[in-house]
């Protein structure tokens, strides 16, 4: 129980076997040969993980690639992290770019720079300015997101849906010419459904809307919505067909 | 697929009177297992339905069990990614139906040996128990070696047990003059085909049992293993 449990830190080419460690860091290009446990893992290089990976702190700010799932405390990607299989961290923030085929289960999912997810992504709050791209159900209690790229998700459901672009408050030329860049980029979010009890949207594309109220905002083209308690659509949306059930 | 056993999401929120937040937290908690959203498409575009009286039933019970506390344990231990080291104390298992001390020594030694029940041990004693209603003592045995043996060599996974069965069968033979029968136990999918002179003696549905030894393990208010002083405690950090 009390063995001290070493460190290592790669930093030219290299490789060094799994097993448990304190901390690791890859500021090379180097490998991880099997399953690791660690304290801390920092990839500033090019590092790889050829197993599973279980540790406290990961952060990737070069490109980290892992072969099996990460489980983390805590996770920042700057640079780009590429995992096969799942993704669980406590809090999850991305600025770079991070790809994961597998689901990505999280308490706070933070992106500022761009996700892709095979699977579902899980979460209590997730905050996106950045873009996604989820294959299965982005599902959280609270979903923000200010689509700052190409935002796709098949289903979306949760508590409280709100998409908008950065409020209007502090229009300045920059902000306008930003927001321009940004529509034209495509900084829209499309899904299949979305579902929760209140939603606020602007600038999405969506067959379905289901909730208990809803707001469709600016910018949106929806099939069909279904709403519960209130329904209010801005005169720049388009929705086709709306029924209160 | 008949309608009648199938409930469409919109309306398991409008009978049970829940929302969708609550509906969305509960899959994340892991409460309504994946398996039960079942994606179709209809006239009004794709739909998620359930079957009725599982969705119906489980709901109820997240209901009945208001403090969000109890709904935390009631997830940890439904929820596949902990309850492997689960630990339970024995004392809080006496009241259980399917627990049962002479059968407990039979399938887990070491669990005796601990005096804590892991969520394995509970499946296997709850098995045991229900198939020893028409098995006889040995093949009580049979079962019991054919479970662990699956078990611990990952043929069987307690996480994907969706369609298996475990299957007791017995077979005649009969040459001249004399006569056996030898019992035979395996775990297969519902449609396993048998030769017509094996007799299907009795069979169960695995991944139904260990949702009922879960959801009894969390009626008796299994807390969280680590509040439990018991020399299981340790034996599970060594192997850690």
């Amino acid at each position: 129980m009390t063995d001290e449990k070493g460190s290592v830190s790669l930093s030219g080419a290299g490789a060094v076997a799994g097993g448990s460690y304190s901390k690791v860091s890859i500021s090379g290009a180097g490998r991880v040969n099997g399953d690791l446990v660690a304290e801390e893992l920092t990839m500033s290089g090019a590092g790889k993980v050829n197993g599973r990976c279980e540790v406290v702190r990961l952060r990737v700010s070069g490109t980290g690639r892992f072969d099996g799932t990460v489980t983390a405390d805590e996770m920042k990607v700057s640079g780009v992290a590429r995992v096969e299989g799942d993704a669980n961290a406590k809090e999850l923030k991305c600025s770079g770019t991070f790809r994961a085929s597998g689901n990505i289960s999280s308490e706070y999912i933070k992106v500022s720079g761009s996700i892709a997810v095979g699977g579902d992504v899980e979460a209590e709050i997730f905050r996106a300015s950045g873009g996604f791209d989820v294959g299965g159900l982005l599902s959280a209690d609270r979903i923000e997101v200010h689509p700052g790229g190409r935002c796709r998700a098949r289903e979306i459901g949760g508590a409280r849906i709100d998409i908008r672009h950065h409020g209007p408050e502090r229009s300045s030329l920059l902000d306008n010419i930003l927001r321009a860049l940004r529509t034209t980029l495509g900084g829209e979010v499309d899904a299949g459904t979305i579902e929760g009890d209140e939603i606020y949207l602007e600038s999405t594309r969506a067959d379905i809307v289901r909730g208990k109220e809803i707001h469709i905002g600016p910018g949106c083209k929806i099939g069909l919505v279904e709403y519960t308690e209130s329904l209010s659509v801005d005169e720049e949306a388009e929705v086709t067909e709306q029924r209160k059930v | 697929m008949g309608d009648d056993q199938y409930i469409s999401k919109k309306d398991v929120l409008e009978a049970m009177g829940i929302s969708y937040g609550q509906l969305y937290r509960w899959k994340r908690k892991g409460l309504i297992p994946e398996t039960w959203f079942i994606r179709r498409s209809t006239f009004t575009g794709q739909e998620t339905f359930f079957p009725r009286e599982k969705i119906v039933a489980r709901i109820q019970r997240i209901k009945d069990m208001k403090d969000e506390h109890a709904l935390d344990d009631l997830a940890e231990v439904i929820t596949e990614r902990v309850n492997v080291k689960l630990q339970v104390a024995f004392d809080k298992l006496k009241d259980l139906g399917w627990f049962d001390e002479q059968l407990m020594e039979t399938c887990c030694e070491r669990a005796v040996a601990e005096h804590t029940l892991s969520i394995r041990d509970a499946f296997c004693m709850a098995s045991l128990k229900r198939m020893s209603r028409a098995a006889r003592p040995e093949e009580v045995d049979l079962l019991s070696r054919t479970l662990n043996e699956a078990l611990s060599k990952k043929r069987l996974d307690l996480t994907a047990l969706e369609g298996k069965h475990l299957f007791l069968m017995r077979k005649q033979l009969s040459g001249v003059g004399i006569s056996a029968e030898i019992s035979v136990v395996a775990i297969g999918t519902e449609d396993l085909v048998l030769d017509p002179e094996t007799v299907r003696v009795d069979s169960m549905d695995l991944a139904a049992m260990l949702q009922q030894v879960k959801l009894d393990l969390a009626r008796q208010g299994v807390e969280a293993p680590e509040t439990e002083p018991t020399a299981g405690a340790e034996g599970k950090k060594e192997d850690a």
